[in-house]
């Protein structure tokens, strides 16, 4: 008898295996209709799939856009909700969102906001000037709570908030900060949540967010994916497919074959390494430029680098270009100035110090440098995919054609930002990632009295009042002709060599069209649509 | 007293021991708990910077410690830690703000039904490969059984799961690569386990895409274990097919299949129980790995990541339960024994 028994589990194994076997050969649809928990409504076309797949390298932290701060939440954020402002489709300049129009009061400190009439949350309750209110108050000075990670940055300023009426909110700030507006339209601690919601669930939405968003959340399941659907109510254009799901795929390859299997449609969070994998497969990979700077900075406070010639020569000894090109392998353009391309106050015709190793061999040798102490960090950056010794080795070798001996020290990153705070240095690496897509954001770090933002230790009076005049100055082309003139002070005084801006790679199927990866790293996928 | 009680049948002993094993865990549980603490407090980094991020300033820092307890001295801390194990409360994850309970029950079950779709594969094919190895050994068979093995205890799991990614998924496309399930056919959670959930709302489909996912991770975590087992089995095989009662057994005319199963194998089992207890053990806290690798949502992968992030509730919360399943698992293995093996008596002082 249990001989028998056995055989029989052998052999149903076996059939196991065959049958998966074959199975597999049709792939089966990422969607079955009469399984699906949450029935597919008609698509426009019946050429179009119900759900599009994005898979991410990480969970998000949560869901409720006053408590995190990582990118990965961010992503599905903005599906799910809107703030008053909002990004172009390719760049960072603010457009409508949440509210039509907004007016700012002669000194600058007052700010009235005209909202989008008849636009509910997804809970069913309307979206008004009572709700901005909640939404403010709960993260203004006072109010906010430590974990509160973006509320200091976003409203900080504020003073008061009033709703003189049912759709006008008036913002009142203790200084004038035209930054202010782009804050508005970040992915963090801006978003509307439904004050509803935030008082059902003890003030915090990480796990139940409800927004005015064109998808509203569905399900998390914890580890392996949240799903959102579509918000039938939406006040504009509704979103094209049904479902959404965001899944969280850590391992770099594992999510590439995933994409190339047919199991997700859109990846990212990828190097260039894949590139070719991904291409000869048939995807298509996306690769705007990242709102992210690397850079390697001067100590002023050094000895050497005191002297702003010798800043300038050592500039000349890096031919930034083909440094770029071979680290990056293009996936990273070189930068001649701190901003962007998209950023307001962008200007094309700024250039960085160029290549010219004669020169600085000539000014080095003069003023009797000989050697440089470099630090850097090891592991891989946001903005340098390639890690902070490779690029501090390149330097190395392009400071050794003009006769300066470079000493690296590399560190982990923690130890790395101590180090980088005692300023015990010549030459650091760093590099920054952009919050709010305002110039201000990128330019200020030259001011920051915190040696941690400010690593190069730049000191420069009429850089200050430049600054502080472009904080206080209404976005426009005077506000810009500001930005360039901060611009060509950093070419002439040289407190640091820009490297890169690395682009934002992301991978997805040809059956997806209209893909749309937003240069501050976000993807909104109401509007794509995906093939059968 | 005492010769009655060593000569009762039955469950009482049985239950006594239990008991007494059971009563075992305090120390065990207490023990732990100051290690993972003070682990943690010493090797990691501060969680505040990690938590408030790049824009924190040393107030907001100071203020952060200040709400989560952070800056009352170590062995209040600790007390705080300990009262909470024993009154099932182990705080909210600092990185999430959910209950640490919650975020380790959400994903528990999946490293559960991991482990044990691994140790099944690992049992049955290790036990197969090894008594085959055993009864025809020294010929081609026993020898391709334990290259087989050898291969299976030397190759890391990580390079294992990637080759079948990318032989079954890459290149074959005939199994998923990573998840659980088909994201539209995932049942309501009942029990956490998908197989059981599946089949539990009737959805057929859907058990049958948890199984497709299953195969791979189960395969490159159960390998190792497998060889170990097939190892273990062929070794224990060839003692017991050495004994005097297996000579008697065929002298008594008994036909060779039934002596090697009856006879031969049974007997063998006893220590490749014992192992196979310990492997389910080490697998639930040894699936870090496949689970990084086939985006599996169990509690492994969690774990290490909440370890770079310092999320000091959820790693102890995470340790604790560890320690606790693997004290019961050893506890069942034990047990088991006494149901393979009549010698074997709880009672050893009077017995």
């Amino acid at each position: 008898m249990k001989n028998t028994r056995i055989f029989a589990l052998i052999i149903a194994l076996v059939s196991l295996l065959t049958l998966t076997a074959c199975g597999g050969t049709t792939p089966a649809p990422s969607s079955s209709p009469s399984a699906s928990p949450s029935a597919p409504a008609n698509t426009d076309a019946a050429n179009l799939a119900d759900t599009l797949t994005f898979a991410q390298g990480a969970e998000p932290r949560g869901l409720d856009p006053a408590l995190v701060d990582d990118g990965e939440s961010s992503k599905v954020i903005v599906n799910i909700y809107e703030g008053l402002l909002k990004y172009a489709k390719d760049s960072t300049a603010l457009e409508p969102c949440l509210a039509t129009s907004w007016k700012v009061s002669d000194d600058g400190l007052t700010y009235t906001f005209e909202l989008r009439q008849g636009v509910k949350f997804q809970d069913g309750t309307d979206f008004n000037a009572e709700a901005v209110k909640y939404n403010i108050e709960r993260q203004m000075p006072g109010n906010a709570t430590t974990d509160m990670t973006y509320a200091d940055f976003v409203y900080g300023y504020v003073t008061k908030v009033e709703a003189p009426d049912t759709y006008t909110v008036v913002v009142t700030l203790k200084d004038k900060n035209t930054p202010f507006l782009s804050n508005l339209a970040m992915s963090m601690a801006a978003p509307m949540v439904s004050p509803k919601a935030l008082q059902e669930n003890n003030g915090s939405v990480m796990e139940k967010p409800v927004g005015t968003g064109p998808y509203s959340f569905d399900r998390w399941d914890k580890g392996q994916d949240v799903v959102l659907v579509r918000n039938d109510n939406y006040w504009g254009d509704k979103a094209k497919t049904q479902n959404v799901i965001f899944r969280f795929i850590s391992d770099n390859s594992a999510r590439v074959v995933a994409l190339t299997n047919g199991e997700v449609d859109m990846i990212d969070g990828i190097d260039a390494t894949v590139i070719d994998q991904l291409k000869s497969a048939g995807m298509t990979v996306d690769q705007p430029d990242g709102m992210n700077t690397n850079y390697m900075a001067y100590n002023v406070d050094s000895p050497i680098f005191s002297n702003a010639e010798n800043r300038k020569a050592v500039s000349e000894a890096v031919n930034v270009p083909e440094l770029v090109q071979s680290l990056y392998q293009g996936y990273a353009s070189p930068a001649d100035t701190i901003l962007p391309s998209f950023v307001p106050g962008f200007s094309s015709d700024i250039k960085q110090v160029a290549y010219n190793p004669d020169d600085a061999k000539t000014i080095l040798s003069k003023n009797g440098v000989t050697a440089v102490h470099i630090i850097t960090y090891s592991n891989v950056r946001p903005y340098n995919t390639a890690n902070g010794d490779v690029l501090a080795t390149a330097i190395q070798g392009y400071l050794s054609k003009v006769n300066v001996t470079a000493t690296i020290d590399s560190y982990d990153w923690t130890t790395y930002k101590e180090k980088v705070k005692a300023g015990d240095f010549d030459i650091a690496f760093y590099g920054w990632t952009g919050d709010n897509g305002d110039p201000d954001n990128f330019m200020s770090l030259l001011s920051d009295k915190d040696p941690a933002m400010n690593i190069s230790r730049f000191n420069d009076p009429t850089y200050l009042e430049l600054i502080n005049k472009g904080k206080t100055t209404p976005n426009g082309d005077d506000r810009n002709a500001i930005y360039k003139q901060l611009e060509q002070i950093q070419v002439d005084q040289n407190p640091w060599l820009l490297v890169s801006h690395s682009k934002l790679l992301s991978a997805y199927s040809p059956k997806i069209q209209d893909y749309y990866y937003h240069v501050t790293g976000n993807v909104f996928l109401s509007q794509m649509t995906k093939l059968k | 007293m005492n010769i009655y009680t060593a000569n009762t049948k039955g469950l009482l002993p049985v239950l006594k021991y239990i008991i007494k094993r059971l009563l075992l865990l305090i120390p065990v549980v207490i023990g732990v708990s100051i290690i993972v603490f003070v682990i943690m407090r010493v090797f990691s980094p501060d969680p505040a910077p990690v938590v408030l991020g790049e824009h924190a300033t040393q107030d907001m820092v100071d203020a952060w410690r200040q709400a989560n307890g952070l800056s009352d001295p170590l062995y209040l801390q600790y007390f705080h830690f300990l009262i909470g194990i024993f009154t099932g409360d182990l705080g909210k994850s600092y990185y999430t703000k959910t209950p640490v309970i919650a975020e380790i029950m959400a994903r528990f079950p999946a490293t559960i039904e991991l482990a044990i779709s691994a140790i099944i594969f690992a049992s049955i094919f290790g036990i197969l490969i090894g008594a085959i190895s055993a009864v025809k050994k020294n010929t081609l068979v026993d020898s391709a059984g334990m290259v087989t093995a050898l291969i299976g205890v030397s190759m890391p799991i990580f390079w294992l799961g990637i080759l079948l990614i990318i032989l079954f998924s890459g290149i074959l496309h005939i199994l998923p690569s990573t998840g659980r399930i088909d994201i539209l056919l995932q049942p309501k959670t009942v029990t956490g386990f998908y197989l059981i959930d599946t089949l539990i709302a009737g959805n057929f489909a859907g058990f049958w895409s948890a199984i497709r996912h299953l195969i791979l991770p189960a395969v490159a975590l159960g390998l190792y274990s497998m060889a170990i087992i097939a190892r273990m089995t062929r070794s224990s095989m060839l003692e017991t097919l050495g004994q005097d009662y297996i000579r008697t057994a065929r002298a008594k005319g008994v036909t060779e299949g039934r002596v090697i199963r009856k006879h031969a194998l049974r007997n063998a089992l006893i220590p490749v129980v014992t192992v196979i207890g310990l492997q389910l053990g080490s697998l639930l806290g040894g699936a870090v790995l496949t689970e990084t690798v086939f985006s599996w949502p169990g509690i492994g992968a969690y774990t290490v990541q909440c370890i770079l992030k310092s999320d000091f509730p959820v790693v102890q919360g995470v340790v604790m339960l560890v320690a606790v399943t693997f004290v019961i698992i050893n506890l069942i293995v034990d047990i088991v024994y006494a149901f393979l093996d009549p010698r074997i008596k709880y009672n050893k002082k009077e017995a």
